[in-house]
């Protein structure tokens, strides 16, 4: 009898325990599949996101076939037409400025590159010093447009009145991409202006090497800087009309 | 007997039961199986030994299960496994009981008792 009594008790908890061992298979088995799930979902968005990049890539061969398309009808009718012909001056004058073709010239190619003084020691700093940031840049910049550089390029990212330079985590957003050290900066200008006017004494070199960061500044005869390859839309701005702009 | 015919009834009515448990919790429950492995062993064990009492038996199973789950939930807490301890503590007991049902069954059987 007492025997029996055991055997019920023992039934009990093997009840409990048959109900959690499989509750728990179950659970482990079905966890498994919403992960592998998870995965798969990954897998199909990367093929989605590859797929969208050739697309992205063939559109912008056509889109490079049908400029040039433009540009010959243009220069025919500009050869034509010295009315047109003046225009074509001013659209391709327009066209650099907006930054709409590639440009080639004289300048200076600064190298900026993080410090690699050792931080350690008692007199060991905030590390933040000792990376460029996106303000080092912007000064950099700044100083160039200053000095008169007609055409400016970031890590051959063309630079334009809608570019921002921000930081972004571990790496600076250059119109909309993300870029890290080392950072090229291509200035077309004049080569001894630009150039002096980074070395200045106390200018922008001097502030960037009390830290170490390493900044290299080269005079060269050819430069290229590509074209603003981004979307140009303008949503907001519209342009005012001759004569009705005074206030 | 009964106890296998236990566990059959409580593997049907968990594969009926349309309820799962989410990941997060999936820990307290492989405990909670430990504990109850434990248990029924033990209560084996006792039974076979003629020391099976049911109070000691009930009370030991749902208290082993409870203090094992608070041990992970406190290990989850303060980022120590602490529930190895648990794990190990029920498996060498495991283990032993086994050893002594064992011993237990095969003497009945071979009606010698120099295992």
């Amino acid at each position: 009898m007492r025997n029996f009594k055991a055997q019920i008790a023992i039934a009990f908890v093997c009840v409990i325990l048959g109900v959690m061992i499989s509750i728990q298979l179950k659970s482990v088995k079905r966890n498994d599949a919403v992960q592998s799930k998870q995965f798969q979902r990954a897998d199909e968005l990367q093929l989605e996101l590859s797929k969208e990049k050739e697309k992205n890539e063939n559109l912008y061969k056509q889109l490079l076939q049908y400029e040039k398309d433009l540009n010959s009808y243009e220069k025919q009718f500009s050869e034509k037409n010295v009315i047109a012909g003046a225009l074509k001056q001013r659209l391709d004058q327009a066209e650099i400025l907006s930054g709409l073709t590639a440009v080639e010239g004289k300048g200076v190619v600064a190298v900026l590159n993080d410090s690699k003084l050792k931080n350690e020691g008692s007199m060991a700093v905030d590390e933040n010093y000792f990376v460029i940031h996106d303000e080092d840049i912007l000064m950099v910049l700044n100083e160039l447009a200053d000095a008169g550089a007609e055409a400016l390029s970031l890590n051959d990212e063309r630079l334009i009145a809608t570019s921002e330079i921000r930081c972004a985590g571990a790496t600076v957003s250059v119109n909309n991409n993300r870029y890290s050290t080392p950072f090229t900066i291509k200035a077309i200008g004049n080569p001894d202006t630009l150039e002096a006017a980074l070395n200045l004494r106390g200018g922008v070199v001097d502030i960037l090497k009390q830290w170490g960061i390493e900044v290299s500044v080269k005079k060269s005869n050819k430069i290229f800087i590509p074209r603003y390859d981004g979307y140009i839309n303008f949503e907001y701005a519209v342009p005012v009309k001759k004569g009705g702009g005074d206030q | 007997m009964i106890p296998i015919i236990g566990l059959l009834v409580g593997v049907i009515i968990g594969i009926l039961v349309p309820y799962h448990i989410p990941t997060q919790y999936s820990p307290y429950i492989a405990i909670a199986i430990l504990a109850a492995l434990d248990s029924v062993f033990g209560g084996i064990t006792a039974s076979f030994q003629g020391k099976f009492n049911i109070k000691m038996f009930i009370s030991g199973f749902f208290g082993n299960a409870i203090l094992a789950a608070m041990l992970t939930y406190i290990g989850k807490k303060l980022d120590v496994d602490i529930y190895l301890a648990a794990i190990i503590v029920f498996g060498t007991r495991l283990f032993h009981n086994f050893a002594i049902i064992r011993r237990f069954l095969l003497n009945k059987y071979l009606k010698s008792d120099n295992i």
